[in-house]
């Protein structure tokens, strides 16, 4: 029984640790034992805390028995991108470098917040080096593989956070987005990946990236579960100096208010010219099924994503400069040489970006006075095999790790909150995903689509059949 | 300078000594390519003309 627990939604393991149909303690082993048989194959964990998971279920199954209320995630097994910092672990980022760090003395806010909700933290997870990465490979723990199939990328670089979910080895994991890295990996192993708003989410104790851009949030295998654990974290911190004080209301509540009535248009331009056949007819999909027919245009995405690109450069040049200059040689070469480039671009370029950037911004809430939901590709193509380099999009050969984002970095340069949703094809192993996008800080009307989708089963998530 | 009005090798050549970085040869290669992807981005940002009076976004909120 608890097997099938597992395989479904944290919502339905809390429900029956809650009732005492099953124990925090039983649920837990299974996870650790999970982890046990399939990492070796996923490269998903790069450390196990079994002890802190079995002891946090035990302190919970005691909780129940002495009558106390528990948290909406009680007993649900949890894991996060090894760049959020937990208690007695060197907080990684996916580095070398980072191992000779001290382990860290304080859980990130997040994970402090999903464990006072009842969840169980079982680990950290394997993810790009230093978070600069959309392919889940890295060249230090080797790459997390596609649950759906081995031989392909699960995408990055919140590469484990996607595959320890789509194995079925947990149902919820923490990751972070600056240009893509929840919803590139989301769409490639067929989960719910939730980017909120810029400054929703605190990011204290999160090794940093391109602090301008950087973003945490869930993936799970359910819509619920993603409402769930984003309404876990919520709430202002004041370790986190650029989180806005912005009122948040929990999402879990309005998921079920129905589609009727929104305004839902479906990206067309840059957002088509791009993609592949796939990617266009997961997006058909999903909006045929809103009966969204109207397209409009976001002007200027490829400038942004231009915009995003040189930002990111030159903020995780300067972030790295000092391990560049000490430590060339353990970095993973594909990071390295792109961070040395970053470091050389000219202050010009990046006074651009910034203006562009505030232009963007305006005119894109300007769309969303007529519109509440845009739909687009999560990426241009389902999951590249493990190793590929080069990819053909739109007649021009690019290099595969810095482009497979290049739908989801228009819209983390401006900070929307989005949600990707994964559709599958008959007959095809992997799945492909859409993005859900909403105006600033209206997470709930992008969960709210992606819920109504769910139900509808236009999308779905499940676990993987690992053979 | 090569006809190429954007010379990234001259650039690795000044500005490794400036950073105080050490590059291989390999290293050096790619950072050229990287550099050339970065210029290109460059160029497209760049003909979007903005106005003086435009303000960056440093530090941003939605």
């Amino acid at each position: 029984m608890t097997g099938a627990l597992l395989d479904g939604t944290a919502q339905a393991i809390a429900a029956a640790v809650r009732t005492g149909t099953a124990s925090a303690r039983e649920i837990a082993q299974l996870a650790l034992n999970r982890i046990k048989a399939r990492n070796g194959v996923l490269g998903a964990f790069t450390d196990v805390t079994a002890m802190r998971a079995l002891a946090r279920a035990d302190a919970i199954d005691a909780a129940r028995m002495s009558g106390t209320k528990l948290g909406p995630l009680a007993g649900a097994p949890f894991a996060v991108k090894n760049l959020f910092d937990v208690v007695g672990l060197p907080t990684r980022a996916g580095s070398k470098i980072n191992r000779d760090r001290s382990p860290a003395r304080a859980d990130a806010t997040l994970v402090a917040r999903m464990e006072a909700a009842g969840g169980v933290l079982v680990g950290s997870l394997n993810m790009g080096e230093f978070a600069y990465d959309f392919t889940g490979e890295n060249a230090h723990d080797g790459p997390s593989r596609n649950p759906h199939d081995f031989e392909h990328m699960t995408g990055g670089s919140s590469g484990g956070s996607a595959a320890a979910v789509a194995g079925g080895l947990v149902p919820i994991a923490l990751g972070s987005d600056t240009n893509g890295s929840i919803r590139v990996p989301s769409s490639f192993c067929g989960l719910f990946g939730l980017k909120p708003t810029y400054g929703r989410l605190s990011r204290a104790g999160v090794f940093p990236f391109v602090a301008s851009l950087d973003h945490v949030g869930p993936l799970a295998r359910s819509v619920d579960d993603l409402a769930l654990s984003y309404d876990a974290v919520l709430g202002r911190d004041d370790r986190d100096p650029v989180q806005a004080d912005v009122a948040a209301a929990p999402a879990s509540p309005t998921l079920n208010d129905g589609v009727a009535g929104l305004r839902i248009a479906r990206l067309g331009g840059y957002f088509a010219r791009y993609a592949e056949l796939s990617a266009i007819s997961a997006v058909d999909t999903v909006a045929h099924a809103l009966n969204a027919e109207r397209v409009v245009e976001l002007a200027g995405a490829d400038v942004a994503r231009s915009a995003a690109y040189l930002i990111t450069m030159v903020e995780g040049a300067a972030l790295h400069l000092e391990r560049l200059r000490t430590r060339a040689g353990d970095f993973d070469p594909d990071v390295r040489d792109r961070l040395i480039a970053g470091a050389m671009l000219p202050g010009v370029w990046m006074t651009q970006a910034q203006k562009f950037r505030r232009r963007f911004r305006a005119e894109t809430l300007a769309l969303f006075r007529d519109v509440d939901i845009l739909l687009a590709p999560a990426t241009p193509c389902r999951a590249p095999r493990l190793g590929q380099r080069t990819f053909v999009l739109d007649g021009r050969e690019m290099l595969v790790r810095p482009n497979l984002g290049l739908f989801t970095q228009p819209l983390s340069f401006i900070g929307l909150p989005v949600v990707a949703a994964p559709v599958w094809t008959d007959g095809e192993k992997l799945p492909i995903g859409v993005q859900i996008i909403a105006a600033p800080w209206r997470e709930d009307l992008a969960l709210r689509v992606a819920w109504a989708l769910e139900r509808a089963g236009v999308v779905r998530a499940p676990v993987a059949r690992l053979s | 300078m090569t006809g190429d009005p954007f010379d990234p090798e001259a650039l690795v050549n000044v500005t490794v000594p400036l950073l105080g970085l050490t590059v291989t040869a390999e290293s050096r290669a790619q950072t050229v390519v990287h550099l050339r992807i970065a210029a290109d981005h460059a160029h497209k940002l760049l003909s979007v003309t903005l106005d003086d009076e435009e303000e960056p976004a440093p530090v941003f909120t939605p």
